[in-house]
């Protein structure tokens, strides 16, 4: 079986390659990219004329919700969801019912990742990082690692004392893991729910100041410089903490950051009339924050963009804020928002997007993804983008179970038309009919 | 049509002229004795989330004199305690066929939610750290009453402006009505972001009071102690209490106000309390009446105020 996808925009910042070429798929690997040398024996051929093709996108940071919290997601819907988004490889993230502290866990996630009925693509899972998250003593890291863990959080519930953390820094640069960090003293966010500022003083909100973030981030950095232990900085959302992971990587810490959609898009005013939508930790600032952070995505210090999908079911985000969770469900925008809100804008270029989509995430977690380049991922890795389809987000067509997204009815450019993970895992409804030929 | 009264930030300034307007109109017809127009077949759920005997017994007052027939809910006891969410409570009112809601509830934004799904008035009592509109229109009647107009009145609210929705409804109020408001407190109960409320902030009480027409003492809650924001009452007292002393620094004429319960000593001294300058008892009298208003408001907002109401046929 021989795949051509034709005629694309070539984007792979593995190879630093943005070119207009072809990629050539046999089987179930990827075999050429750029000019073909031998085109003979086509069996379909795949019409990519104005579109990208990137290797498979890479999302660091997706809440899968099994065990569990079924009925938020599943890893069969949310795979399904990151499949149609254009991501090969997905990081689940361990704040399940119970907690991914231990191998059984692990191996569970994985066999129902690999299930048929699931969405098709990679999923690797990120370990919590101490005992049932609770911030204590270490979870089994070593033995979770060799079932396949390949980073390790406490996510939401993030190691308040220094020395535990110290432990776990240590622990990880021996067994070389990452440590993936949500970032926040808990001491100054207790029961607050949105940004500490003006929107919160006039709805009457408990706050989350800046400072319970920048305060972890430094601490993290720090701790990271001097261990020696590979730190991901997980959805950084205020202009401080993007200064002090400038700083920390100055210093020649081993630290990088990601961040997610909402962040780069809305600010605390969204929240408007108590819309549970826009609650997220941590939560959305102000214009002054995104102009930071878009300078920070353009000049590199933020390496990665993340999805942040916290799904949840409907009646739990229909409640008065305070009692809302954090999160909403986002795989399924994040292409287009990222396009329509960083790349069209000029904010980072094509390549620069799927290098944050994609390429540096993989790096940072050093999986075999993020890259056309023959050979180097298990199976052919791919996505073909249409960066100039208009389309409004449509929460009742996603494969999410969760609907609660801030997106819903929002018009966007730029959308995912097929994935490859070893195959067609995915093709949209958008993509021509025409564009696609079997050979005689 | 029916219509909310959620908060003061949302009205404008002439809803709140209406609405005092109709509360001025309803007081002069008890005080004389007239006929009150009347809202007939209507039923009012007093949802009290939140203990309040105060304003509610305000409420059913002021339901009473309109004819309007009131049931209440102990919440503790209901379906809420055995873990009903708040919107399938409101849908189940709403389907017993309750007309319109009074609500009180300890998280601000609660009758945004109630009000998206009941469909009819709903009325807030009391959200959280959010609003409580009908005590800023009770003081603003007051204060209308005893002063003449709004516009141009320094009008001074010392205390914990950060935790307090009578504050915040206050500062609108007033500010949409052309006063000039201040915050008077300490920085831990007035935070720099408190600046985003209409009114400007004074740390210092003396400076803060200076000339005022009006001071809205707030009540100041034990728990604030406990969670650091201050060291004792006494250093509070010391600092912030309106008393004999610290009233000379207001107008001659300046009123005292509180929204009750009083911590008699703390943040208002017997003196203050109890001086002619006081207005705290009219506050509470036209609680009521501008309860009223809100529900004269709220169940008809098509209708002119009751003043130009015709008869019934």
């Amino acid at each position: 079986m021989r795949t051509l996808l034709k005629n694309g925009r070539i984007l792979d910042p593995s190879q630093e390659m943005d070119r207009l070429g072809d990629v050539l798929i046999e089987d179930d690997q990827i075999v050429e990219v750029g000019d073909i040398s031998d085109g003979s024996d086509i069996d379909e051929i795949y019409d990519c004329t104005n579109l990208w093709i990137a290797p498979g996108l890479v999302d660091p940071h997706v809440h899968l919700r099994e065990p569990g919290s079924e009925h938020k997601e599943t890893i069969v819907t949310g795979t399904q969801a990151a499949a149609a988004a254009g991501y090969t490889t997905i990081c689940c993230m361990p704040n399940t019912n119970p907690p991914l502290d231990s191998p059984a866990l692990i191996d569970f996630i994985l066999d129902r990742a690999a299930s048929p009925e699931a969405g098709g693509v990679f999923v690797a899972p990120v370990g919590a990082l101490t005992k049932g998250m609770k911030g204590h003593e270490l979870s089994d890291l070593s033995s979770m690692k060799r079932a396949g863990i390949v980073a390790a959080s406490d996510e939401e519930f993030p190691i308040q004392n220094s020395r535990v953390m110290t432990q776990a820094m240590e622990t990880c640069v021996q067994l070389d893991l990452p440590i993936m960090a949500h970032c926040e003293d808990a001491s100054l966010t207790h029961d607050g729910c949105m940004n500490e500022g003006a929107v919160s003083a006039v709805l009457g909100l408990k706050g989350m100041p800046r400072s319970a973030e920048e305060i972890a981030v430094v601490r993290n950095c720090l701790l990271s410089l001097h261990t020696g232990c590979q730190l991901h900085i997980m959805r950084v959302s205020t202009w401080g903490a993007v200064e002090m992971v400038r700083q920390a990587k100055f210093l020649g810490a081993p630290v990088t950051c990601e961040i997610c959609p909402m962040h780069f898009t809305f600010t605390d005013e969204a929240i408007g009339d108590f819309d549970t939508r826009f609650k997220i930790t941590p939560p959305l600032r102000t214009q002054v924050d995104i102009d930071l952070l878009l300078q920070a995505l353009n000049d590199g210090t933020i390496d990665c963009i993340s999805s942040d999908h916290s799904p949840h079911a409907s009646h739990e985000v229909d409640v008065p804020f305070a009692e809302a969770p954090f999160g909403s469900a986002q795989l399924e925008s994040t292409v287009g928002v990222t396009l329509t809100m960083l790349t069209h804008k000029g904010i980072i270029s094509p390549l620069e997007t799927i290098r944050k989509l994609s390429t540096m995430p993989a790096k940072i977690l050093r999986l075999d993804a993020g890259t056309l380049k023959p050979g180097e991922t298990p199976v052919a890795q791919a996505c073909v983008i249409d960066p100039n389809c208009e389309w409004t987000f449509d929460r009742n067509r996603s494969f999410s179970k969760s609907k609660n997204t801030p997106f819903h009815g929002m018009k966007l450019k730029g959308k995912t038309m097929l994935t490859f993970c070893g195959s067609e895992i995915y093709r949209d409804a958008l993509f021509g009919e025409d564009r696609y030929s079997i050979a005689e | 049509m029916a219509r909310n009264l959620l908060g003061i930030r949302l009205l404008q300034r002439e809803d709140i002229e209406e609405l005092l307007e109709i509360a001025g109109d309803l007081k002069l017809r008890t005080l004389e004795g007239r006929a009150v127009p009347q809202i007939h077949g209507q039923v009012l759920g007093m949802l009290f989330f939140e203990n309040s005997t105060r304003t509610r017994v305000s409420f059913e007052q002021a339901a009473h004199y309109l004819g309007i027939k009131v049931t209440n809910f102990a919440t503790t006891s209901s379906s809420m305690a055995k873990g009903e969410t708040l919107k399938d409570t409101i849908l189940t009112l709403r389907y017993e066929r309750l007309n319109g809601l009074v609500m009180r509830h300890r998280l601000s934004g609660a009758p945004s939610l109630a009000a998206k799904y009941f469909g009819g008035p709903v009325i807030n009592a009391g959200d959280g750290q959010h609003e409580h509109p009908t005590q800023a229109l009770g003081d603003a009647l007051t204060i209308l009453e005893r002063k003449g107009d709004l516009e141009g009145l320094i009008v001074a609210i010392v205390g914990d402006v950060k935790h307090s929705r009578v504050a915040r409804s206050n500062a609108w109020l007033l500010s949409k009505m052309g006063a000039e408001v201040r915050f008077v407190g300490p920085r831990t109960l007035v935070p720099e972001a408190s600046g985003a409320l209409p009114g400007k902030i004074f740390y210092d009480l003396a400076s803060g009071i200076d000339g005022a027409d009006v001071i809205i003492c707030l009540r100041l809650q034990r728990e604030r102690m406990e969670e650091g924001l201050l060291s004792s009452i006494g250093e509070y007292t010391s600092m912030y209490q309106i008393n004999k002393d610290t009233l000379r620094y207001a107008d001659s004429e300046c009123l005292v106000m509180h929204p009750g319960p009083l911590n008699r000593g703390i943040e208002v001294d017997d003196v203050a309390a109890d001086s002619e300058r006081s207005a705290i008892t009219s506050q509470i009298e036209n609680g009521i009446f501008v309860r009223m208003a809100a529900l004269h408001w709220a169940f008809q907002a098509d209708e002119p105020a009751p003043a130009k109401k015709k008869a019934k046929v």
